[in-house]
This record gives structure tokens, C-alpha cells and sequence, in this order.
């Protein structure tokens, strides 16, 4: 196997495909990128056996052939080369010799044929979307995504595809994102698909905000996606995910417009003074004025106050300051509207598109 | 490399007990019985007749007529626990308590042998308590602890990294972590017998057949272990499952197999972790095509009608598939949520249908 490939966009394939190479050092070859080399082009991918990422470049390849390399070894040398062309040969036992310019590498691989094989898409489900459609609804979603490993369910998005309607949930069982949008499908294409928290990271990398459509698919038991050159596979979370439509509360006593930023930025100051002991911000609503307060008994407090528009009774409502800023920091409209019912019910932020985030207050006792 | 000590205290409760009482020296004595009617724990003595912790009384006395069963005394129990745990402190804050009579110890880098502390840290146990403590050395968690089961009662064993590779062959795959009667079972059907015989395996096979354990298990039969000793780990939750081997189709099986695991989990919560608070206790099912849910309610200590009703839901929600596997447990209260004046709300509440 043989090819001359521009540095650059050599460095930049690898790099979208590193992020996913294994830290588990009992089975070597995940730690190292596949690269196959046909036709004009290299194909390079990496896996740890739960997700797997691989990406085409351009490359003048005069020897057909596959092999696999170190992932991020190959990486810090390809970004040291002293110039932009770059020759790559590999003999019979996997050893790439790397000329560039005066530089000389040889460096030690391993048989391709010991790297895992891509999952089987036999009688996938389809779905084609807009890549900006999904970045956009990740974007809104991904930061309610739960870590807790003991709610192993919770550690993904939940897409549900359902009359032409896209529905993605991410919750932590204190606060839900949902963003609902439309999207063309066949009736009999409807499913449920969890998608794990790692797959959704390394979706975010490769989306393209003026990307084209790209093509996703979902079989029993993984999910992937193919976009501007790219693909991505994953194992699906098993599991049914939470009926989460049964925690959007009804009708609300109160609805607050908000200016986004401002809200944003006087929470932040105020938490300043939260604590691990006592990680809560005040919303107390009075006659158009809202005030924000934080206090630790053993730092001190803050306070600030909005002017708002507000004309019901008083009332005050505490939440976590993390959660209250999440939402906000990945909106970009102006204005949002806080919905709330009473002090122990779930709050919720919406704006003027199909998006809502619930999120549970938290009890302080005094 | 690492040096890590677990330290094991030997039927701890039955000790205490039999140090209070010197007379019973060299007689079968178990603690426990009370509303539940199960063993806590019990001495050599009455184990060489068979007798265990989680074991219904009445078994026990058939097993052992002259079985002295002695009331719990957890006040006790809990001031012994103190004690040693301040032993552990005068070697290293690096201590991570797994239950009231387990603790894992960081020695690395310390001047002294692992080995030496070890013997040392049992020798304080035995002059300021009296009691009997059982240690292993390793490079890691995983072989430390099960280094420390090979001497037991009262003595120490070591794992050397150097000796790992030559160790690990010989040893059953059932003393591995997480290999039940039904892993066992699966893995002899592979021809697997003994950690060499996983060594064979390859990691892809072994996550084709087992999943994400399957990784674990690759890790596990060479001797790897990257968890570190953690001080602030605390336990979130005591459970025991059973998988059976034939699917149960009937919910009134499904009841009566719940009753054992319920007394596993109460004899461990008193056994283990009699200073915790519960906070809630859930039944999770597997069901045939391997989907699961679990059923959970807030409650103060092992309520077996509030597990019941909790099976009945989780049953239910199965819709007619069989049941492949059961599992209870309980949670616990974190020990700083315990003294925070504020709590946040659950969105799913107590009744949730998966979590």
C-alpha cells in the first residue's frame, strides 16, 4: 500500500476521527485508526467497539491496500511535518515508512484484518435531515443529558420518530430538554432510538451548520449516520426511555417574559455565592420586579434585581443555578418565557419554537 | 505501580459478640434473627455446619440445633467500625470504606512494604479491639481484595505485580467479580473454566457475547483494574438479583423468589451498612426479550409489602412476557444530603416507570 497525501488534509481526517480511539490498553488495535486506501481516496476509522467514527479524504494512491497505525502517534507526527507533501508506504508487515521533505518516520502497525468490522445495516430504517435542523436541536438538548451511570437509559437523546414529527428528549430526572421539529418519513419507518451521550458528542463534531441532509439509520440494535463524507455508528442504548410526556406540566399560573441574556447574566453573578452546601438561586416574582438571591451560611449573599412585567401575586420559586443557566446559554433568542404553576412544581422555559425545558425546583428548608 | 491493602474483619458482628462473651468461645454462634428471622452473620464455628448470613433462622437451627443465636447490637458494631477506621488513619487518608468491616487502603509511594502495613494494621486491630482481621495486598483493587480471601481468617496474602501473569491462569472464572451461577454457566459453555481460559478469548468475542461486562471480564481475567481508592466513594445502593434458567411466566413464582433476595438485601443493609439511611427501595425485572423496567417507592428499611406491590407494577408493566431476570435492592441516602437543608425534586417522581 502507497500514497502521497497533503498534510493538512490528512491531519484534519485524522483528527475528526481521534476523539473516539479506545483508552482501553488490553486490546491494542483499538487504539489504532484503520486506513484503507482505494480509488483516490483513504478511508480512516476508529472504534471502541461502541462507537465508531470513520471519514474519506483525497489522497494520490498508487498502491491499493489496508492497514492500521498508532491514532495519536500518527497524529502528533503528521502535525510536525515540515511541509505540505507527504508519502506514505506500507510494507507486508503493517510498518508505515512516512517520508516528508528531509523528515523520515517508520512507525509499527497491525494487521487490518484484526480491526472490528462495521455493524451490519441489513434492513435499516431510514431517515434523511437537514444537518443544521439536528445540530440546532442537539445544540438545545445535549446539556440535560444525565451522567448518572446507575440511569443508564437517561445517558443518551431519545429520538422518536413518529407521524412525520422528530422528537428529541434529554433529561437528567431533575430537568428535561425536548425539541420537536418536522421531518419527512414513511409512516412505517416510526421508531425509538436512545443515542448515547459519546455519539452524540462526536455527532456535534462532524455536523456542518451549512451542511446538506444527511442520512441516518437505526437497525434493532445500532444507529448510524452518513454525512459530508463521513460515517458514524453507534450502539443504541437498550431500554425504554421514561415517558417524559406525562412530567410537562399543564397549564401554568404565571407566564414571564424574559430577556434571555440578562437573566443569564444576573443568575451567573448571584450563584457566585452559592455553595456545595447550599447550590440554589431564589426567584422571588413581586409587582413587576424580579429579584435573584443566593445565600451560604457561612460565606455571605447576593442579590439581584430585574424589572419585569409581572402582575400576579407574589410568589417565589428556588433552582439549581446549573440548571437554570443551561438552557439559556444554548438559546439564541432574545426573549424566553418562564411558565410556573406554584414553588414545588416543575418550571418551564419555552421560546417562540417547538422547544421546552422543564426543570424541578428544589426544596429549601429554613 | 500501585500498592493496594484491602483489609477484611472477620465475621465481624459474631466477633464482637464472642469478645464480650468469652464463655462461648469454640461454640456455634450466629447474631440476627429478630422481626426477620434471618442469620446477620455467624462464626467459623457455626459455618462449618453450614450455616450463612441471609439464612431463615429455623434453617440454621436444623443445621446446628446448638446454634447460640445472639440479638444485634449495632451501636456497638458502629463504635468498633470507628476505631479500626482510625487505625486506617494513621497510615494513610487514602481509605476508602466499603461497608462497616471492609475498607480498601492507597499505600503507594508510602516508605514501607504494602506487606509489613498490612500485618502492622492488623496487629493495632487486634490490641485496641480484640478482634481478628484478615488483609491482601495487590497491585489494584480487584486483586487486592481477592488476595485477601486467601488466607482468611486472620491472615494476609500478597499478589506481587510480577507474580499477576503467572496467577491469574489457574484462577475458577466463578471468583471473578459479577460471574454469577448464570455467568458461570454460559462461560463453561464456552469451554471456560479459569481465567486462562478467558485470557483466550478476544475482547470483540467477549462483548459480542456478554456486552458492555463483556470488556469488564477481559480486564478482570488478566488481573486489570483501573479503579482507583476513592475516599469519597460512598455506597449508593444494596441489591441482589437472580437470573433464572427457565423464564418465570408466573407472577406467584416471581413472588416467592422475591423473598429470598428481600432477605439478602436486609441482612446486608444490617451486616454492612447498618450506618446508612435508606431512601427508597426498587424490584427491577428483565424480561424475555431483554427490555427491563424498574419499579421504585421511598421507604425507611426493607418493607416486604411495599417490595411486593412494587413486583406487581414492574410485573404488569411486562404485559405478559416472562421474566428472566429479578433484582431488589435499596437506596441510599447520600451522607451529605443527610445534613443539606435543601433537596431538589425529582422530575419522575417515585413512581416512574424505568428508573
Amino acid at each position: 500500500m502507497k500514497f502521497q497525501i497533503d498534510r493538512d488534509a490528512f491531519l484534519a481526517g485524522l483528527q475528526q476521527v481521534q476523539h473516539v480511539v479506545s483508552t482501553r490498553t488490553t486490546l491494542p488495535i483499538l487504539s489504532n485508526v484503520l486506513i484503507q486506501a482505494t480509488d483516490g481516496m483513504l478511508r480512516l476509522t476508529t472504534t471502541d467497539l461502541d462507537v465508531g467514527v470513520s471519514v474519506s479524504v483525497k489522497a494520490n494512491v498508487e498502491e491499493d491496500g489496508s492497514t492500521t497505525l498508532p491514532a495519536r502517534r500518527l497524529v502528533t507526527i503528521i502535525r510536525e511535518l515540515p511541509s505540505t507533501e507527504i508519502q506514505i508506504d506500507i510494507d507486508a508487515d503493517n510498518a508505515a515508512s512516512i517520508r516528508c521533505g528531509p523528515s523520515f518516520f517508520k512507525i509499527l502497525g497491525l494487521n487490518s484484518e484484526e480491526f472490528p468490522p462495521p455493524p451490519d445495516l441489513e434492513g435499516a430504517r431510514e431517515f434523511t435531515i437537514p444537518q443544521k435542523l439536528l445540530k440546532d436541536s442537539l445544540k438545545k438538548t445535549s446539556y440535560a443529558i444525565s451522567t448518572d451511570e446507575t440511569r443508564y437509559v437517561l445517558n443518551g437523546i431519545n429520538c422518536s420518530f413518529k407521524n412525520n414529527t422528530l422528537i428529541m428528549v434529554a433529561t437528567d430526572g431533575r430537568r428535561l430538554a425536548m425539541v420537536e421539529s418536522e421531518v419527512e418519513f414513511p409512516a412505517g419507518n416510526e421508531v425509538d432510538v436512545i443515542i448515547p451521550t459519546k455519539a452524540v458528542n462526536e455527532l456535534q463534531r462532524l455536523l456542518k451548520e451549512d451542511g446538506g441532509d444527511l442520512r441516518m439509520r437505526v437497525t434493532d440494535n445500532q444507529v448510524t449516520f452518513e454525512l459530508n463524507n463521513s460515517h458514524l455508528y453507534s450502539k443504541r442504548i437498550e431500554g425504554n426511555y421514561p415517558n417524559y410526556r406525562q412530567v410537562i406540566p399543564g397549564a401554568p399560573n404565571h407566564r414571564i417574559n424574559l430577556e434571555r441574556e440578562v437573566l443569564l447574566n444576573a443568575v451567573h453573578r448571584v450563584s457566585l455565592l452559592a455553595s456545595d452546601k447550599s447550590n440554589s438561586v431564589k426567584l422571588r416574582f413581586e409587582e413587576d420586579q424580579l429579584q435573584i438571591s443566593a445565600n451560604s451560611p457561612e460565606i455571605g449573599e447576593a442579590s439581584e434585581t430585574l424589572a419585569i412585567n409581572y402582575k400576579g401575586s407574589p410568589m417565589s420559586i428556588a433552582f439549581n443555578p446549573e440548571f437554570t443557566m443551561a438552557p439559556l446559554r444554548n438559546l439564541d433568542q432574545d426573549t424566553v418565557y418562564l411558565d410556573l404553576i406554584d414553588e414545588m412544581s416543575p418550571g418551564v422555559f419555552k421560546i417562540d419554537e417547538p422547544f421546552l425545558y422543564v426543570i424541578m425546583p428544589m426544596r429549601v428548608s429554613h | 505501580m500501585g500498592r493496594i491493602i484491602h483489609v477484611d474483619m472477620d465475621c465481624f458482628y459474631a466477633a464482637i459478640e464472642l469478645r464480650e462473651r468469652p464463655e462461648l468461645e469454640g461454640l456455634p454462634v450466629a447474631v440476627g434473627g429478630g422481626s426477620r428471622g434471618v442469620l446477620t452473620t455467624c462464626n467459623y464455628v457455626a459455618r462449618t455446619f453450614g450455616c450463612r448470613s441471609a439464612m431463615p433462622v429455623f434453617q440454621a437451627k436444623r443445621l446446628c440445633p446448638d446454634l447460640v443465636l445472639l440479638p444485634v447490637r449495632f451501636e456497638l458494631y458502629r463504635e468498633e467500625s470507628r476505631i479500626i477506621r482510625g487505625i486506617f488513619h494513621e497510615f494513610t487518608d487514602r481509605v476508602e470504606p466499603l461497608s462497616l468491616d471492609e475498607a480498601y487502603l492507597d499505600v503507594t509511594g508510602l516508605r514501607s512494604e504494602a506487606f509489613l502495613i498490612a500485618s502492622e494494621i492488623r496487629q493495632r486491630i487486634r490490641e485496641r479491639t480484640g478482634l481478628a482481621a484478615s488483609a491482601g495486598i495487590g497491585p489494584n483493587k480487584f486483586l487486592a481484595k481477592l488476595a485477601s480471601d486467601w488466607r482468611k481468617p486472620d491472615g494476609q496474602f500478597e499478589i506481587r505485580p510480577e507474580e499477576v501473569e503467572a496467577f491469574m491462569p489457574g484462577l475458577p472464572v466463578e471468583r471473578l467479580w459479577g460471574v454469577g451461577s448464570r455467568t458461570a454457566a454460559r462461560l463453561h459453555a464456552l469451554g471456560v473454566r479459569t481465567c486462562g481460559d478467558l485470557q483466550r478469548l478476544g475482547l470483540v468475542e467477549l462483548d459480542r457475547q456478554f456486552g458492555r461486562f463483556g470488556s469488564l471480564l477481559h480486564e478482570m481475567c488478566r488481573g486489570i483494574d483501573h479503579r482507583l481508592v476513592d475516599p469519597n466513594r460512598e455506597r449508593k445502593s444494596v441489591s441482589s438479583e437472580e437470573t433464572f434458567a427457565a423464564d418465570l411466566s408466573r407472577r406467584e413464582t416471581g413472588l416467592e423468589r422475591l423473598g429470598l433476595l428481600l432477605d439478602e438485601v436486609a441482612s446486608m443493609c444490617q451486616a454492612k451498612h447498618v450506618d446508612r439511611v435508606i431512601r427508597e427501595g426498587f424490584v427491577k425485572l428483565k424480561f424475555s426479550d431483554f427490555t427491563q423496567t424498574t419499579a421504585q417507592r421511598p421507604m425507611p428499611t426493607v418493607v416486604r409489602e411495599d417490595f411486593e406491590a412494587l413486583l406487581k407494577e414492574a410485573w404488569d408493566r411486562g404485559q405478559g412476557r416472562a421474566v428472566r431476570l429479578i433484582g431488589a435492592g435499596v437506596r441510599f441516602q447520600s451522607r451529605n444530603d443527610a445534613v443539606d437543608r435543601e433537596t431538589q425534586l425529582d422530575l419522575f417522581g417515585a413512581g416512574d416507570p424505568i428508573l
